[in-house]
């Protein structure tokens, strides 16, 4: 599938902020085999003072900008075209539970796919205790870590209710879990602490996914949303399969990959430190359009 | 290992103790001793110092001691301890020293010199190859679920082509007479200033003793790191800072002591700013480079864009700096994985995989106990074992009582150690419960032998590493010298090296023949944000005094506070949220402690006598808030804080160097002077104020002489209006204040802009030329009001001009 991105973030201060670094991950990676980017544009308004690229630990290239002045309002525009191929999901050759940690310790790796990263807490993911035990609930003996996976995404997607209003951007896991609510980022932080728990590495996944107007409906302009979903790694010969627990279904090629990580601290699509008083608001619009 | 023999004591002439405070000093069963050998005979470099020892009488060593804890005490030593009550406690000295002989100290130096050079491969593979791991010597797991592995500055390769540039090692002897590394501090080791005065205090004790003793000295280690550091700087005008976490770290007053010692500018984050990718000082003259920073701030706080995200204390961009080689950073951001406690099991082969050697001077023994094998040793050696976190950067005898001997009784809700290893031994270590020697401590006038540990600092100098040659020594408090006993805190003691030559003298004062006078560096402008408040907290708190010296010296006379007057000024306190009805009211507390608080911010920039002049004013005047009545008792109480006030200001008068610095202070002063005798007059020289306001006027402005000398009326609304408003030769006038300030103000950095006068400069030359030309019975209470206006106008504009 081939699409046409964009992405708009407009952010209005309250008052003048000055002294504004920002550091912005909101392109679409290319990830051989499973997406290409094409072409791509980032346009930041007021124009920055200084703006830099560089290439983070997960591969993704981060625009950094720095506006000195006072400004009212930031805006930030992404633009790209992007080739998107899915994963291929083939027979599953992923191996059971218990002789995963073999196939870990034979890793001898430290590059940013290395299943070494994935394991244990990250700042967002601490260890929690409860979902550790819902997260054992739904593995068996006999069960590959695909099935597992596949489970636990399955569970979530049935036990949680997508609620915009029962979270927010810096509620933690514990606390959805406790609400059984919340958006993609909560289910895809809930369904990686499980995984981990389970000794089975884990990682955020931050993207676009195309929505699919109801049959009859004209697709609305901006109605398409950043999205969140999990990638678990199947042992050494599966390697990394993307699952989302929001829609309880293998990442296809609805779904466009903007970047890794451990979890959203590390992909978040707009991390920043401004000199301002008062609150800021936000607004975004994300049109992903099939070519 | 040889014990000494309980029974066939030697005589005292042949162990060489003498009849002294030493005379029963014998080693503890099976333990190393620094001061005796395994046959109980001290070692020959102890003996001059026993000697003398032996020889004093118990009055004057205890003047020797007092000497060293008054020396500590002036100069200000303290560290804070966390959590519990907190504050700051004194430096805990224990006075005698520590003595090894210069070439038992070389070998321990190659050792730590192999070490250092080993640890800095290690970094420069993990943020760098990732050889190591790829090649199957350190388990990628250790790396990966550290939270001291930075992924940010993976691939980041220092400017300065070195991660690490100062090391400092704990070392241990065990009961053979070897050296062990217990653990290495690469994150940002502490205890170097606290060495250095450790040094000056022991010296106070036993100045004449040291002096006979070749004991080699500390500063020319100090001068050479300082040269390293002024060589890695891009150009003349850099600076060199030491960027701290500020007041509230544990060894805050270190920071700030090698600070001043060095000539180093003392830094916060948000002292900095990152600019086109340079790091930037905010100085009152504006944004200065500066190319080396010498970090005592934890690597993950350094830049919240990029690292801890809730960093408070950081300056955002950093790591972008880095990126971009623009900043030499001492040690690189992310070496403080180098001190995960479980790396202490590959370091044999990874010094044999690296550079084909085996470690000069061994580790404790050390398991990690994620690999099968290693994990099966220590649950079967496990009470010989010390358990610990694997991913743990604190020594196992100093993480807070994490770590516990495998023999150790289980507790009632905890988890047996065996089931634990099993369960989660990724994330455990087992260490070998290893033992230390034992060094004579004085215990009640005589000697007893305490268990010690070494910290000993290494810098990267132009010529390789430098070991320090001394240190200091950890001395524990009890007998027990499993070094797990550490835990339980202790002493520290000054480590002399002895030569059996005379040692070279260096010292840090440039020699004659080639010496420069350079300005002071660029103030930074939270420095001088703090200065200027300093000043102005330190004269809210003399204006408050002054006036609650006159009213409770009335109260004590009218016994009223309903008289008129009286109950006018106390109207007049209220506003101020100054109470009148206790003796030293909550209120000046406040003010002083603030002024307290402004100076220890900057602590780099006092003498230790102005600080101690300031403490004790804001100790005594928290004394008498406890107990002081109104009327007598508090004049009284008034006169002495105002006399401690005027203690610390004329010690800042008399010594303060006359540059920025002091301008701000000034500035502070000057403006809060004005302002209280702007409001005070505009009160109490009004037409209707009561009677007596203008006598008590006089007195509050402290002019009650000159007006009777000056003036041939008795007091007068006009005269005193004249004096204590217009008079340009009265220091406690209202125009002398504006005058002093357009003084300063003119000589501040930036007064000239393009040829034209700054608008600050401007608007204190309006304000002050506005009172000038005033005669007494134009000031009315609508212009007092306009004048406080005014002057609340210029503490404005001189914070958003200079110190924002």
């Amino acid at each position: 599938m081939l699409y046409d991105l964009s992405l708009h973030m407009g952010y209005a201060y309250d008052t003048p902020a000055t002294g504004a670094r920002h550091m912005i991950r909101v392109m679409p990676m290319t990830l051989p085999g499973r997406q290409r980017l094409v072409a791509g544009s980032l346009q930041v308004s007021p124009a920055p003072d200084e703006q830099t690229t560089f290439m983070d630990f997960f591969n993704h290239a981060v625009a950094s900008v720095f506006l000195r002045a006072p400004h009212e309002t930031l805006d930030i525009r992404m633009q790209a075209r992007v080739q998107v191929e899915g994963q291929s999901m083939t027979a599953d050759f992923s191996p059971l539970l218990k002789s995963l940690p073999v196939e870990i310790n034979n890793y001898w790796s430290l590059e940013a796919n290395s299943p070494h990263h994935f394991l244990g807490a990250s700042p967002r993911i601490p260890e929690d205790a409860a979902i550790a035990a819902y997260a054992s609930e739904v593995a068996a003996p006999r069960m590959t870590i695909l099935q597992i996976a596949t489970a636990l995404c399955k569970r979530i997607h049935d036990d949680f209710v997508y609620d915009g209003e029962a979270t927010e951007v810096d509620t933690t896991p514990q606390q959805a879990f406790e609400l059984r609510r919340g958006v993609c980022q909560d289910f895809t932080h809930i369904m990686i602490s499980g995984l981990r728990s389970l000794g089975v590495p884990a990682g955020y996944v931050s993207g676009f996914l195309r929505t699919i107007p109801p049959p009859g409906k004209e697709r609305l302009g901006g109605a398409d949303a950043m999205h969140a979903w999990v990638r678990v790694w199947c042992g050494d010969v599966t390697g990394w399969i993307e699952l989302d627990p929001t829609n309880d279904m293998p990442a296809g090629v609805d779904h466009i990959v903007v970047a890794h990580g451990r979890d959203y601290s590390d992909v978040a699509p707009v991390i920043g430190v401004v000199k301002s008083y008062g609150s800021q608001a936000l607004e975004q619009a994300v049109d992903v359009i099939p070519v | 290992m040889t014990k000494k023999p309980a029974a066939g004591r030697m005589t005292i002439d042949e162990a060489g103790l003498g009849n002294g405070p030493a005379a029963a000093y014998s080693a503890l069963p099976g333990v190393a001793d620094e001061m005796i050998d395994a046959s109980g005979v001290i070692k020959p470099v102890w003996q001059l110092l026993i000697d003398r020892l032996g020889a004093m009488s118990p009055e004057e060593l205890s003047e020797r001691f007092i000497r060293a804890d008054r020396y500590l005490r002036d100069a200000g030593v303290f560290y804070r301890a966390y959590g519990g009550e907190g504050g700051e406690r004194s430096w805990p000295i224990s006075h005698i020293p520590v003595l090894i002989a210069e070439d038992e100290w070389k070998t321990l130096a190659a050792g730590l010199v192999q070490r250092a050079d080993l640890l800095e491969s290690i970094v420069a593979d993990i943020y760098g190859e990732a050889r190591l791991v790829e090649e199957g010597i350190l388990p990628p797991a250790l790396i990966a679920a550290n939270p001291e592995f930075l992924r940010p500055l993976v691939g980041v390769k220092p400017v300065s082509g070195h991660y690490l540039h100062f090391c400092s090692f704990e070392v241990g002897r065990g009961p053979d007479g070897n050296w062990w590394v217990l653990a290495d501090r690469t994150q940002a080791p502490s205890g170097a200033g606290f060495a250095l005065e450790n040094r000056v205090a022991t010296t106070r004790a036993f100045s004449d003793i040291y002096a006979e003793t070749h004991v080699h000295r500390l500063a020319s280690f100090f001068g050479a790191f300082r040269d390293a550091l002024q060589s890695r700087k891009h150009s003349e005008d850099d600076r060199i800072a030491v960027l701290t976490p500020g007041i509230g770290n544990e060894t805050y007053y270190e920071h700030a002591y090698i600070a001043r010692y060095l000539g180093f500018m003392l830094l916060e984050g948000e002292d900095l700013a990152v600019v086109n990718g340079h790091v930037m000082v905010r100085t009152v003259a504006g944004l200065k480079p500066i190319s080396v920073l010498w970090r005592r701030l934890d690597s993950v706080y350094a830049d919240p864009l990029e690292l801890n995200q809730s960093s408070h204390i950081g300056t955002p961009g950093m790591v972008e700096a880095l990126r971009g080689k623009a900043l030499t950073i001492v040690n690189a951001l992310g070496s403080g994985i180098l001190e995960t406690r479980a790396l202490l099991a590959f370091l044999p082969a990874i010094s044999r995989h690296l550079r084909g050697e085996d470690l000069l001077l061994p580790s404790i023994a050390t398991w990690w106990c994620g690999q099968e094998s290693e994990r099966a040793h220590v649950l079967a050696n496990i009470d010989r074992m010390v358990i610990g976190p694997a991913y743990s950067c604190l020594p196992f005898f100093d993480d807070n009582g994490q770590s516990v001997l495998g023999s150790a009784p289980v507790g009632v809700n905890e988890c047996p150690l065996t089931e634990r290893l099993q369960r989660d031994g990724a994330r455990l270590v087992g260490q070998e419960a290893v033992t230390l020697s034992t060094t004579p401590v004085m215990v009640d006038g005589v000697l007893a032998p305490r268990p010690m540990s070494l910290r000993v600092f290494a810098a990267r100098t132009e010529d390789g590493w430098e070991i320090m040659p001394g240190g200091f020594a950890r001395i524990g408090s009890g007998d027990d010298v499993a070094a797990i006993a550490m835990q339980a805190g202790g002493r520290a003691a000054d480590v002399w090296i002895v030569s059996d030559k005379p040692v070279e003298r260096a010292t840090l004062l440039p020699t004659e023949d080639h010496f420069s006078r350079s300005m002071p560096e660029n103030l930074p402008s939270r420095a001088a944000d703090n200065l200027f408040w300093l000043g102005r907290y330190i004269e809210r708190s003399e204006g408050a005094l002054r006036i609650l010296r006159a009213w409770h010296g009335r109260y004590a006379e009218a016994a009223d506070p309903n008289q008129p007057l009286l109950a006018d000024v106390t109207d007049y306190l209220a506003a101020l949220d100054i109470d009148t009805a206790t003796g030293v009211p909550e209120n000046l507390l406040i003010n002083i402690d603030s002024a307290v608080y402004s100076a220890s911010n900057i602590r780099d920039r006092f003498s230790p006598d102005g600080w101690l002049a300031l403490t004790d004013l804001a100790k005594t005047a928290r004394r008498f808030h406890e107990h002081v009545q109104p009327g007598d008792d508090a004049t009284h109480a008034m006169t002495i804080l105002l006399r401690k006030l005027a203690g610390f200001a004329g010690l800042v008068h008399e010594n303060m160097y006359r540059f920025t610095g002091w301008r701000f202070l000034s500035i502070g002063r000057y403006l809060e002077r004005g302002l209280h005798m702007t409001r005070l007059l505009g009160r109490l020289s009004a037409h209707d104020a009561p009677d007596g306001a203008l006598d008590m006027l006089l007195e509050v402005g402290d002019s009650v002489m000159t007006h009777r000398r000056r003036y041939n009326v008795s007091t007068a609304h006009l005269t005193v209006t004249d004096l204590l408003a217009l008079d340009p030769l009265n220091p406690r006038s209202i125009l002398y204040q504006l005058n002093e300030i357009r003084n300063e103000v003119e000589q501040l950095p930036n007064a000239v802009v393009n040829g034209q006068m700054s608008p600050f400069r401007r608007e204190t030359m309006r304000v002050h030329s506005g009172l000038a030309v005033l005669t007494p019975e134009m000031m009315t209470p609508q212009v007092y009001q306009q004048l406080e206006q005014d002057l609340y106008g210029l503490s404005d504009m001189i914070a958003r001009t200079y110190l924002g």
